[in-house]
């Protein structure tokens, strides 16, 4: 009951945001973030993919109100509404508790999250980053969809076992530049290991659902909705015949070197993600992905 | 009998003849002998193979890899060939996952005005393409194969599961 005790302090302290939210709502429009957070923070999320599970889009529902089914061999999780309702959304997360869902897993009432919110990538964000995409989201109109509980198959379905997942599998703290290599790896890497949580898909998982990472990047047949998730190592089974420019397009418009495009979940993320990260960005990518170790 | 009596007695037939000589080449000859739901799935991958094989021409050339004003035409008249087919024909019913080697979802045909619409979309991007082509206009080929790329991308990510 550790984590209990933890939570009440919390489970004040967003009353007190949540009460100077309401009375800044009526005076200045603008939220309080610093000057250009809600931009950066609009990048961030662009690059850290939310949206996508985020929104029942199918079903019609309003952008972040949750209520996607992702449907994962160790059942149906129904994403939450990240939108900031003060009862249904993030409304009441202060700064804190939003970064400890990032970096340890762990919602605002001190509960461990289920990681199909991909925290063992997400906490290698950095710190300035997490604030920003907070202030974005502040940002956003609040909407009063109500979540819905997910559907998991047991054992993973026992919340009370997570802390036990998370000690095998989350190592927590912000991603270190290597010093040793140069800024445009780093940034590769920041992007594909924190922020675009490629590995999510495209590492296999082992029995308990976590990531196998003596096979890193190297795909799997049981990926979201049945598909097969490609090796995007530099491997002949891989993407090792692809030209960076060859990458670079591909996560710009989904065009494969044949000429043949993506479909399904790496359309989306290249619709609401990749396709909007500046050319910069996904070269650094493409840096990155190169100096993979190839798998075979 | 002479020649002209036997000329105008065979005039019927020749009409006849012709009538169904041009009939018979304005039936494209996948609909004359009905083909089966694996040829219409193989049809319709030559059809996604020839735009995929324009797709690369106009990215290649306008990567500056390969390709001049030649290519850039002739892929932007295949697109716009395959464009020009009737989505019906295209997407037969019963031509789903499970037959051939077909990717398209069920999903397709339960959502088939979403599909038609996007069809209609690969018209239009198509002729604009065509049409920035024959100017010789290269940020409105770079425009527009990014315009057809975008129909290519909406399609898949609803209607084709990838197999491999």
């Amino acid at each position: 009951m550790v984590l209990r005790r933890q939570s009440l302090p919390w489970m004040c302290l967003p009353v007190w945001l949540a009460l100077a939210g309401a009375v800044q709502a009526q005076t200045p429009p603008a939220p309080a973030a610093p000057d250009g957070a809600v931009e950066r923070g609009r990048y961030v999320f662009q690059a850290a993919g939310c949206l996508g599970c985020h929104t029942d889009e199918k079903g019609g529902g309003a952008p972040l109100a949750g209520g996607r089914a992702l449907v994962t061999p160790f059942g149906t999780f129904h994403t939450p509404n990240i939108t900031p309702d003060p009862t249904h959304g993030i409304g009441r997360w202060s700064e804190e508790a939003f970064i400890r869902a990032f970096r340890q897993g762990e919602g605002a009432d001190g509960k461990s999250l289920f990681p199909a919110f991909p925290y063992p990538s997400y906490t290698r964000i950095r710190d300035d980053d997490l604030r920003d995409l907070r202030a974005y989201l502040m940002a956003q109109p609040p909407v009063a969809t109500p979540n819905r509980p997910h559907d998991l198959t047991p054992p993973f379905g026992w919340r009370f076992l997570l802390p036990v997942w998370q000690a095998l599998y989350l190592e927590p703290g912000p991603l270190a530049d290597d010093p040793a290599r140069p800024p445009d790896w780093n940034r590769g890497r920041y992007l594909v290991e924190a922020l675009g949580h490629c590995g999510e898909c495209h590492t296999p998982r082992d029995w308990l659902g976590g990531p196998d990472t003596g096979r890193a990047y190297a795909g799997t047949a049981a990926g979201p909705d049945g598909d097969k998730v490609p090796n995007i190592t530099p491997a002949k089974k891989g993407i090792g015949g692809w030209s960076e420019s060859d990458i670079a397009l591909f996560l710009e418009m989904g065009m494969l070197p044949d000429g043949d495009f993506a479909g399904g979940a790496m359309a989306e993320v290249i619709r609401n993600s990749t396709s909007r990260l500046t050319a910069d960005d996904r070269r650094a990518i493409v840096v990155y992905l190169k100096s993979l170790p190839p798998m075979d | 009998m002479s020649i002209s009596a036997r000329f105008r007695r065979a005039v019927p037939t020749l009409v006849l003849a012709s009538v169904v000589a041009s009939l018979a080449t304005a039936i494209p000859p996948a609909a004359a002998a009905t083909p089966t739901p694996q040829e219409q799935v193989e049809a319709r991958e030559k059809l996604m193979k020839t735009m995929g094989g324009g797709m690369k021409a106009l990215t290649q050339f306008l990567k500056g890899e390969a390709g001049g004003p030649a290519e850039v035409k002739k892929a932007a008249s295949d697109i716009a060939g395959v464009a020009a087919h009737d989505p019906m024909g295209v997407f037969p019913k019963g031509t789903a996952l499970g037959v051939g080697d077909s990717a398209a979802k069920p999903a397709l045909w339960d959502n088939w005005p979403k599909a038609t619409g996007l069809w209609g979309d690969l018209k239009t991007a198509s002729a604009t393409l065509v049409q920035a082509a024959d100017r010789g206009d290269k940020a409105a080929v770079a425009a527009a194969t990014q315009a057809v790329g975008k129909v290519c991308q909406s399609c898949h990510e609803e209607f084709r599961q990838k197999k491999d």
